[in-house]
């Protein structure tokens, strides 16, 4: 097996964390902002998740073609839900006196969130992102059939040729690859949340 | 400084604040009173725009608030809340430097003012500055809330139920302090409470409200004096025995329904007495009306003779207790001594009346639930 393949992976899963959180990040704090649309904006989010990764990569191809970007895109969105939910609840479960005293001070409303809102509701956002990362991993297999790589051709070669060897190190190096970045950022968070603690005890 | 004028807040159909006026001077220190529901809190509110009226005006510093950019307002205006709510990733210094670094001012100079604040409330700024508000207990994070509400020195402090959340002696400690910073500094300070000890011992002028109403606005002693309603007068009252146990005494516990009799009243008469009370005991006095002892049933049964006066009768000692004694040494004595009663004296040694169990739990009653006659 090709040590490129695994890059491959690797840059889809990167690619469509950053893009799902540049794009799930702000989504989740308007849906904390204006509760009107709160339901709606989760339930959008909700219902994409539900539909099947290779029905929605299938209606995305239709609309871009074949190739990464239409790759990238499809996980995006399949991936918003755990950082939008995450980002939004975060939010709304910030203490309400943190949040009367700022708004009472006369802190507005950007401020309010930069400064206080954001920084305590990270760990749970943060938290979102990796449940995003770890399952995109294992999502990204069905890249392959749109033309986007990876090492899902791995696996669909195996299954195509019934080769038990080519599936059983396909389906290894994604399982070492997603607890991999779930050890990782785990460890991550912990260090953020500690950070805090020194720097609170 | 701060003036309503004709303001009104419904909640769909609950009216919270009725058609209310009043003025605050610069420099009082004004505490907003009343039962729960009664509008204290969003009279408050509305001050720093935290609360839209439905109606009416308000005023601060001559300004009808409305007209005001609410985050501009409320930078001149300090506000410290029940939570407290000190931002917990921000260190102390951070924190009182919230609102003067949103207004420019210069580090060095945020710097000065928590020193400055931190030392009027005798907290180290070397020891305290760069910890988190999650080290410090309760009583010094609210210091550090007050504070906060200061360092830009705004004219007006709001204060919703700052001490509510706090420990009777921190309550009290920091009471004090915040009436030396009244002192010192002449704010106009908006206080809200439902503690009415604490109204009274901070408040130039105390603002009654029920019902989305002010039924009296007054000084503390005014309102001491002339309580405006009967609901005033059990704030006033329950307030002071409920919140105040360190100063109760003999006298707010005993019963002064005692049945006592002089040593020259005779044997029989006295049976009788016990007998029609039902009583066991009578407290004997002297001539002088001073206290002499308590003769029981069983002492007169061990005397023999039903003839001749109860002075006969070597009295027994009770226990005895002075009617300014704290209640608690009273209890002690109830309780320590096997007797069934404490008999409490006056000054001069004349009988004021007695705690039993009885009268002790009663009294706990009325000061719980109001008076219970």
């Amino acid at each position: 097996m090709d040590a490129s393949i695994i890059l491959e992976h690797l840059y889809l899963v990167v690619m469509t964390v950053i893009f799902s959180v540049v794009v799930g990040l702000p989504i989740g704090v308007l849906a904390y902002l204006k509760p009107a649309g709160r339901k709606i904006v989760l339930w959008s989010v909700e219902i994409l998740q539900t539909i099947p990764a290779l029905a929605l990569l299938g209606l995305i191809i239709i609309a871009l073609g074949p190739g990464k970007m239409t790759v990238i895109s499809g996980l995006v969105l399949y991936s918003l839900l755990p950082i939008v939910h995450n980002t939004c609840v975060g939010l709304e479960n910030v203490d309400n006196g943190i949040k009367e005293a700022g708004k009472g001070m006369g802190l507005t409303q950007l401020d309010r969130l930069i400064s206080v809102e954001i920084p305590l509701a990270f760990p749970m956002i943060f938290t979102g992102i990796r449940i995003a990362t770890v399952t995109t991993v294992g999502v990204a297999v069905f890249a392959t059939s749109v033309g986007g790589g990876g090492l899902g051709k791995i696996i669909y070669q195996g299954i195509r040729t019934q080769n038990i060897n080519l599936i059983v190190s396909g389906t290894v190096s994604l399982m070492i690859m997603a607890v991999l970045f779930d050890v990782l950022m785990i460890w991550i968070n912990r260090r953020l949340a500690k950070g805090a603690h020194n720097k609170a005890f | 400084m701060i003036r309503f004028e004709n303001v009104k807040k419904k909640y769909g159909n609950t009216v919270i604040l009725d058609n209310l006026s009043f003025n605050i001077e610069p420099g009082e220190f004004v505490v907003l009173i009343g039962p729960s529901g009664c509008g204290k809190t969003t009279t408050l509110k509305s001050i720093n725009r935290l609360i839209k009226p439905d109606q009416g005006k308000i005023f601060v510093n001559g300004q009808e608030i409305s007209q005001v950019n609410p985050v501009k307002l409320r930078r001149k205006i300090g506000y410290v809340i029940q939570q407290i709510g000190l931002f917990p990733n921000m260190t102390i210094e951070q924190n009182i430097g919230v609102v003067p670094k949103r207004l420019k001012y210069e580090k060095k100079e945020i710097q000065k003012i928590t020193r400055d604040l931190m030392e009027m409330v005798d907290m180290s700024f070397e020891e305290y500055a760069h910890k988190y508000p999650s080290e410090l207990s309760g009583g010094q994070q609210q210091r550090i809330g007050v504070l906060r509400a200061l360092a830009a020195s705004p004219p007006i402090v709001l204060m919703d139920e700052p001490f509510g959340a706090l420990d009777p002696m921190t309550r009290a400690t920091l009471q004090k302090e915040i009436g030396k910073l009244h002192k010192k500094l002449n704010k106009t300070i908006v206080f809200v409470t439902h503690d009415m000890n604490e109204a009274l011992d901070l408040a130039d002028k105390i603002i009654f409200m029920e019902q989305g109403k002010i039924v009296q606005m007054a000084t503390p002693e005014e309102m001491l004096a002339n309580p405006a309603s009967p609901l005033i007068r059990d704030f006033m009252r329950k307030s002071s025995l409920a919140t105040d146990p360190l100063n109760l005494t003999a006298a707010d516990f005993m019963s002064a329904n005692v049945i006592s009799v002089q040593k020259k009243k005779s044997i029989r008469e006295c049976t009788d007495i016990m007998a029609r009370q039902h009583i066991d005991s009578l407290v004997i006095k002297n001539e002088d009306e001073t206290y002499a002892g308590v003769v029981t049933i069983k002492d007169i049964k061990k005397h023999g003779k039903s003839s001749g006066t109860i002075g006969e009768i070597e009295p027994y000692q009770n226990i005895t207790s002075d009617i300014l004694e704290n209640a608690k040494d009273s209890f002690d004595k109830l309780y320590n001594s096997g007797d069934n009663y404490v008999v409490v004296l006056n000054n001069d040694q004349t009988v004021a009346g007695i705690i039993s169990k009885t009268s002790m739990a009663t009294a706990m009653a009325d000061t719980l639930w109001g008076d219970m006659q």
